[in-house]
């Protein structure tokens, strides 16, 4: 899919250096990372299309476009009428005259009816920048379902978010459910942007709304005290006028989102993981597992830990082999076998993991929060009742798990879950399985998969 | 920005000369005492009430009538295809006692623009307070063809004074309504005033019955809500149900008194709901039909204790278990589920002809 996509984007864009297209499939090799393959295809799309209407800005490749820029998921969240789609096409507008942008109007913005991708649909509208740090990519649901389901499925996780309020209007009864979802779906930090304020003279009023924000982001266990507030007009920064409450403000906007969102840590940076698919006796050597590193760094000689089904053993790791070549280092996205110092054949298999020792723990009750697919998306077409027992599928582990409801639910016995809902509920796993707050899965029944989650809180470990 | 924030929290000035404009800090006292009002609005008011604040309230209520009618109009082009679903039961029938058998109960659908209004406490109350309303008057069906589910209609029931569901006769005065939004419409405008989203009240069914004379103490008639994909409210979700049940036996008004069968009966309502909005059900079948829509042929997966293989056999069994029979009368269909209505937010209006 990527490889189709880059010829087609050079051919659009022919004025375009090949850094250009790089950072075009950075960001879709990313998202294949984190999401299901449906997912990717619609993180893919906008990009490509954005091209389409990008500038030929015929510089050599720089460091500008280099995909060593961290990225990072930020969304905007705000009543209807405040100026969200406004917000981001003037944020747009602004960083594409430095060529950190291509330049999405409202239409491109609101009416983006191909992304709903088939298989798990996808409510939301993809738009990406960069600043002179980072590399974004801007999320815009509308609902707070649509949020939710793009957390569990990992189609469109938010790292930080933009909450827009209008200076008019002050903050209203539904902003304590945007903070709320904010919270629900594991946003520690947010940018305020105070928008229109071009219709409000009192500068006093401006103040005022500065200081309710304040005040419900700390009841809302945010930091009201040091939360970024801009006050600013996207309409004035979009019509190119006032440059003082315009584009100023945005490139404020973004400077605080590269200051205040901090950045999740890189998969390169975090703990060891090898998820075993397959395991093989070579004789002479030993044991070797094979699978694709999840996260983190390997080098050989490194002491490892296999988790899993009731195991947990240290051993060392020997040997690196990928590309049919000896290395002395694996790292995420390598395709390795691990070589395993006194690890009999019998001893591992597929769904452990080969972990840094103590980095992670097998787990064997969690509560999680899920998504059930609807029929639609290729789900159960009927609801299912606590104590369902489906097969709960995990890196490359198959075990089977029951469903029930948190202990503190009342009618737990009476409560259903219908295709299409987000249901928070607790996962009881035949055997161990290594996971921790944030591991994704999903749920699968006679062949086909009903479900996806995401752990949100350890309850029992192995 | 800390300091300057500061100095505004407290601002003790302007109040001895005549105020050109409201100092901020009274502007941010009348949004904490009133919901949902704009800060603009909020300055408006104080402007034009010179200050005091209960005044200033007044003038808010006034002018929420005609700016939510103005902003109601404003956002008439808008779709509003989020909201929820509930139903109020006001007397499900079935009890003990000489009006135990009458029945009243309303579903609802109101409709806003996402799903944040759709989880607010304002938006909930609404729901709930017009589904009372709805519920309190609606009227017995003159006839038995035109069955007991009924449409209620919308202009009828926007001009109707609202009832809140919580404190139906007014006893607090802290929950009464101001004079302006003491109408279903009316408070369909002011939480428009409030949100700034479009609000429209979609459709609305209720049944009422009234009790059965005694000559009939062998019939029996219960109404039951099932609500699924309740956040705030238990009574307002996205998918809701409206259905009744119908009993005969002449054990029937000993029955009624005893706990134990009320407590059978609210779990095979319950079990039944499940079944109508979890499932594809759109009417309730015959009893010897294949009938895949219909509620009699699905399986009882959603009942807690299995005992049958179809809902029907459920039901039988159930009228059994609890000697709903009695002696002597041998007939089928002791127990029946007379029709239902279920509804989906949102979901095409054609499709939800049911029962």
């Amino acid at each position: 899919m990527f490889k189709a996509q880059l010829p087609a984007t050079r051919v659009i864009a022919r004025r375009l250096y090949s850094s250009r297209a790089t950072q075009s499939l950075y960001s879709c090799a990313r998202g294949s990372v984190r999401s299901p393959a449906p997912a990717a295809s619609s993180l893919c799309r906008p990009v490509g299309r954005s091209l389409v209407f990008a500038r030929g800005y015929a510089e050599p490749a720089s460091s500008k476009f280099s995909r060593a820029k961290p990225h990072l998921n930020i969304g905007t969240i705000g009543h209807v009428d405040h100026g969200k789609t406004t917000l981001t096409a003037a944020i747009t507008k602004v960083l594409s005259e430095k060529g950190a942008a291509s330049f999405t109007d409202y239409s491109q913005i609101d009416k983006a009816p191909e992304e709903k991708a088939r298989g798990i649909t996808i409510n939301s509208a993809h738009v990406e920048y960069e600043s002179d740090t980072r590399h974004y990519g801007h999320i815009d649901c509308p609902g707070h379902a649509d949020y939710i389901k793009n957390m569990i499925t990992g189609a469109a996780q938010m790292d930080g978010a933009i909450i827009v309020v209008s200076a008019t209007d002050g903050q209203m009864p539904q902003t304590r459910e945007h903070l709320l979802l904010a919270r629900q779906v594991g946003i520690k930090k947010l940018v305020v942007f105070i928008n229109k304020v071009d219709m409000i003279a009192d500068k006093e009023m401006l103040e005022l709304v500065d200081m309710e924000m304040r005040d419900l982001l700390s009841t809302y266990n945010f930091d009201g005290e040091n939360t970024p507030i801009i006050l600013g007009s996207a309409l004035a920064a979009l019509e190119g006028r006032d440059p003082a409450i315009g584009a100023d403000k945005i490139n404020e906007l973004i400077k605080a989102c590269d200051e205040w969102l901090e950045i999740p840590p890189r998969d390169l940076e975090k703990p060891f993981l090898l998820p075993v698919e397959d395991v093989f006796s070579i004789s002479g050597r030993g044991t070797v597992a094979t699978g694709r590193v999840e996260r983190g760094v390997i080098n050989k000689g490194d002491e490892v830990e296999i988790l899993g089904f009731g195991t947990k053993i240290k051993s060392v790791l020997t040997g690196i082999e990928a590309f049919h070549k000896e290395l002395d280092r694996g790292e995420a996205g390598d395709n390795m076998g691990a070589l395993l110092r006194g690890i009999k054949r019998e001893q591992i298999k597929r769904g452990h993991v080969i972990v840094a020792p103590g980095s992670i723990k097998a787990v064997k009750k969690f509560q999680a929060q899920i998504y059930v697919l609807t029929k639609d998306e290729g789900g159960r077409y009927t609801p299912f009742m606590a104590n369902y027992t489906p097969q709960l599928f995990i890196r490359t582990a198959d075990i089977s798990t029951r469903l029930s409801w948190p202990e503190d639910t009342a009618d737990a016995e009476e409560k259903m879950v219908m295709p299409g809902d987000n249901v928070e509920m607790v996962c009881t796993l035949h055997h161990d399985v290594a996971g921790e707050v944030g591991s994704r899965f999903t749920l699968r029944e006679g062949g086909k998969t009903i479900g996806t989650g995401i752990i949100t809180k350890i309850l029992e470990y192995a | 920005m800390y300091a300057l924030r500061r100095s505004t929290a407290s601002f003790p000035r302007l109040y001895s000369t005549a105020p050109p404009k409201p100092p901020v800090k009274l502007i941010a006292e009348l949004r904490k005492l009133a919901e949902g009002v704009s800060l603009t609005k909020a300055r408006e008011a104080l402007a034009a009430s010179n200050n005091d604040l209960p005044a200033a309230l007044a003038w808010l209520d006034a002018d929420r009538a005609a700016s939510g009618a103005a902003k109601a109009a404003k956002l008439a082009g808008r779709v509003a295809g989020q909201g929820l679903v509930g139903v109020q039961v006001l007397s499900p029938g079935a009890r003990p006692g000489a009006s135990g058998s009458a029945v009243r109960a309303a579903m609802v659908e109101l409709n806003c623009e996402t799903d944040f209004v759709a989880r607010g406490a304002l938006f909930n109350k609404l729901l709930a307070d017009v589904a009372h309303t709805a519920a309190f008057l609606a009227e017995p069906a003159a006839s038995r063809g035109e069955g007991f589910v009924r449409e209620v209609r919308l202009d009828a029931l926007g001009d109707a004074p609202l009832l809140d569901h919580a404190d139906p006769v007014g006893a607090s005065p802290a929950g009464r309504l101001s004079a302006h939004a003491n109408t279903v419409g009316g408070a369909v405008r002011d939480l428009v005033a409030k949100v700034g989203e479009k609000i429209t009240l979609r459709r609305a069914v209720a049944v009422a019955r009234d009790p059965l004379p005694y000559a009939q103490r062998h019939l029996g008639l219960r109404a039951f809500p099932y609500v699924h994909g309740a956040v705030t409210v238990p009574t307002n979700g996205t998918k809701g149900a409206l259905a009744l049940l119908a009993f005969r036996s002449a054990r029937l008004p000993e029955l009624v008194a005893s706990e134990a069968f009320q407590r059978e009966l609210a779990a095979l309502e319950r079990s039944l709901g499940r079944t109508i909005v979890g499932f594809p059900v759109t009417r309730v079948g015959e009893s010897d039909g294949r009938d895949a829509e219909a509620l009699y042929g699905q399986p009882p997966d959603m009942f807690v204790n299995k005992t049958g293989s179809t809902v029907l056999e459920e039901l039988r069994n159930w009228a059994d278990r609890n000697k709903l029979g009695g002696e002597g009368s041998g007939e089928d269909a002791a127990l029946a589920v007379l029709e239902f209505k279920k509804w989906s937010v949102g979901e095409p209006l054609e499709s939800t002809e049911s029962s």
